[in-house]
């Protein structure tokens, strides 16, 4: 199977055996690939020993950690044929920048489009996002949150900015929208961190004379900030559902390093669920496999990255696997923690 | 005692309240004493200071709290004012403003007892980040600043907490007599341009390179416990400030003739050493896996050679390797070189070289060495395992004589 072929299954089809075999093939491929077409790769494959040819397993790969993408600038295509450079913010503060040429661009949106419209359908939703209109947006500081809402306003149509510029829920135009729109499916979507200031916490029902009820909420990023509220997802859609009477909540869970392959929240069982163009592996201290129940570093695999060595990252993250193909969607099941903690990092190299 | 000073530390701090995040002991009359170094209560307080340490519960939990423990105790001392001499008339230098590293928890007492000792007041930015150990050492100061003999130490002393805020540090810079400065190349320049009175002095404990020397040909003499030992000693230094101190070793300059065998060894014996003592977290792994990767990207005449897990990882430095200052390892991840002889060490020592440790060598060996080549770099040569011990010398300086003037009479 190419890649094309990929992009031809459903979101979630591919899983168990067959799709163990497939990913070793396309996981070496994509490893010799990058070995063949980024220098850098090639010197951390050569650096390291490794013969990527003879590794058996795909968890015997070599992962790059995702820090690389802020140092570096990572590509296995020519320069001019970049035609997208994405930008995160990291917890160091340092950026990371992904290059993307025209096909990993385009192969990226059509999953995304596979992965959103399991939850959506197919065709473009009125869409309210919680957040202010991104051109109002500090660029500098808040490029994380433009780029989500950029990505994912091509899933939704009459685009309606819940917050005003001031930052303050705009209760008029909500309003408008709801009479608008909201007697049939809408798409709700923003940072877990803003749904949780506006939807929850300052959202004042009395205001709003129609129902959010058949809106469906997309939520993910920013959870640093929540893991501070300490509020577990299972709380964040209660609290959502008795506020606002949105039902349909869905968590997903992305690294700019893998945009296009993301992980949904199951509607039934809450955990994340791979997709048939992802994987994940959990990694203890030696990082060796860790096992179902137990929490470590995740890894992530994507087989979408060809313009740059993404296809297979250590994260900073912490998560644990609950089971596989368990529930309504199939794949592997998995929990996230939030990000490793910041160690109480010892030495005499800065004063504050 | 001479030339009091009432300072109302209203000027310094007081219009700051919001902005001092915290402040250790509320002196309405915070006065500025000087004294001749080593003053009898300032000896006593570093005693006490030790004796209420000893009865920490989890100081056990803390070697950087044992070693605290001995450094302060009475013997200890006694050291250090030996090491001083006598013929001179000294005297503090009034008040010492010392701005310590966010990241090692301990640091901020040392300098404070060096301020203290040389017989100055002093003001201590403390560290940022919440260690254990600063916590027990802050509660320590406090029970002893409520004892009615040193409320004279409480009066001209003081420990504050605050947000890099130029505002602050150019109040206290304004009134000093010394800074004491710590900290990476950058904060440095950026305290340095903060102006301090014409007299007033700066100290600088910037941004430091260590290394260790193996004497291959005293090493293949020992016995396997004796590597053991060694390996045992390198652990500590290596590990035990994640590398990130200034005297963590980074490199292993093996001396002698080549023995892939015996340096073999010595790694597997460290690795060993690790596996029982160390406890990594999730991010330490990381941070370690990252800056290896990093390390084979930009260095082509450095090899990786061998993980350990991701207990230690080693890397091997070819021959056209001269520039070491900048190849650094965290959280035990170590190169290695070969020389032939101790005269070879002298291509790698740059002004950034702070400590060299050592196995093998006589101290005789080495003086020999430093005086044969007018170094610019190396500040101290120390057996291994005590590289992150603390004196009076540091960095090259003197501190308790840096700290204070001289006075003569004729």
């Amino acid at each position: 199977m190419n890649i094309d072929d990929i992009l031809k299954l459903k979101a979630f089809d591919l899983v168990g055996k067959l799709k163990n075999k497939i990913f070793l093939k396309k996981i070496r491929a994509l490893s010799l690939h990058h070995y063949q077409n980024c220098n850098e790769y090639k010197k951390i494959i050569n650096g390291l020993k490794i013969n990527l040819k003879k590794i058996n397993k795909i968890e015997d790969y070599p992962m790059i950690p995702t820090r690389l993408f802020k140092k570096f600038n990572l590509m296995s295509v020519s320069k001019n044929k970049i035609v997208k450079k994405l930008i995160s913010s990291g917890t160091s503060g340092k950026l990371s920048a992904i290059y993307l040429d025209q096909k990993n661009a385009s192969n990226q949106t059509k999953v995304l489009k596979k992965i959103i419209s399991t939850i959506l359908g197919e065709s473009r939703l009125p869409m309210l996002i919680i957040d202010q209109n991104p051109k109002l947006l500090d660029r500098s500081i808040f490029n994380a949150r433009a780029a989500a809402i950029y990505g994912f306003s091509i899933f939704g149509k009459n685009h309606h900015f819940l917050l005003s510029e001031k930052d303050k829920i705009d209760y008029k135009g909500l309003n408008n929208f709801l009479k608008n729109f909201g007697n049939d499916k809408f798409f709700i979507f923003g940072f877990t961190s803003l749904i949780y200031k506006n939807l929850i916490l300052n959202f004042n029902r009395g205001l709003v004379n129609l129902n959010l009820k058949n809106g469906i909420l997309l939520h993910g990023g920013g959870w640093k900030k929540m893991e501070n509220i300490g509020v577990s997802n299972s709380d964040f859609k209660k609290k959502l559902l008795n506020k606002t009477g949105i039902k349909n909540v869905y968590n997903y869970y992305g690294l700019v390093e893998q945009t296009g392959s993301i992980f949904i929240d199951c509607k039934k069982c809450g955990n994340f669920v791979t997709s048939s163009f992802s994987d994940v592996f959990i990694r203890n201290k030696k990082f060796e496999l860790e096992k179902t129940g137990k929490k470590g570093l995740v890894q992530l695999i994507s087989l979408l990255p060809t313009s740059y060595p993404g296809h297979n990252i250590l994260t900073e993250d912490i998560g644990e696997i609950v089971g596989h193909d368990k529930c309504v969607l199939k794949g592997k099941h998995f929990k996230l923690y939030g990000r490793a903690k910041e160690a109480e990092v010892r030495g005499c190299s800065d004063a504050r | 005692m001479a030339g009091q000073k009432k300072l109302r530390l209203e000027v310094v701090a007081m219009q700051d309240k919001k902005k001092i995040l915290f402040k250790l002991s509320s002196n309405k009359n915070f006065t500025i004493n000087v004294s001749k170094p080593f003053n009898s209560l300032s000896v006593e307080f570093l005693n006490d200071f030790s004796n209420s340490l000893k009865n920490y519960k989890k100081i056990s939990l803390y070697p950087d709290l044992i070693y605290l423990m001995f450094w302060t105790s009475k013997k200890k001392v006694k050291n250090l004012i030996q090491n001083l001499g006598s013929n001179e008339m000294r005297l503090g230098r009034g008040l010492i403003f010392h701005i310590c590293p966010s990241n090692v928890p301990t640091n901020f007492i040392y300098s404070f007892f060096f301020g203290l000792l040389s017989g100055n007041s002093n003001i201590v930015k403390i560290p940022s980040k919440n260690f254990p150990e600063k916590e027990a050492i802050l509660s320590l100061i406090k029970f002893l600043f409520k004892k009615k003999k040193y409320s004279s130490i409480k009066n001209s002393n003081c420990f504050i907490k605050y947000n890099n805020d130029n505002e602050i540090t150019e109040k206290i810079s304004a009134i000093c007599d010394a800074r004491v400065i710590w900290g990476g190349d950058e904060t440095i320049n950026k305290i340095r341009k903060i102006w301090i009175p014409e007299r007033a002095i700066d100290i600088t404990f910037s941004d430091r390179y260590s290394l260790s020397i193996i004497n291959l040909n005293q090493l293949k003499k020992e016995k396997k416990s004796n590597v053991q030992l060694l390996a045992k000693r390198f652990y500590y230094d290596g590990y035990a400030m994640n590398q990130l101190a200034c005297n963590s070793p980074h490199f292993i300059i093996w001396v002698g003739k080549k023995n892939i065998n015996l340096q073999n060894k010595f790694w597997n014996l460290l690795n060993i050493v690790v596996d029982k003592k160390f406890i990594f977290d999730d991010i330490h792994v990381v941070d370690k896996y990252s800056n290896l990767i990093e390390n084979i990207i930009l260095n082509k005449n450095i090899n990786f050679k061998k993980k350990f897990k991701n207990n230690l990882y080693v890397l091997e430095a070819n021959k056209n390797v001269e520039q070491i200052e900048n190849i650094r390892g965290v959280n035990g991840t170590f190169f290695e070189k070969n020389i032939k002889n101790l005269s070879e060490l002298k291509k790698l020592i740059t002004k950034k070289c702070q400590t060299v440790t050592y196995y093998g060598f006589e101290k005789n060996e080495l003086k020999f060495f430093l005086s044969n080549n007018n170094l610019m770099g190396i500040d101290r040569f120390v057996p291994i395992g005590r590289a992150l011990d603390i004196n009076a010398i540091w960095d090259g300086y003197d501190v308790v004589r840096s700290l204070s003037r001289i006075i003569t009479v004729e």
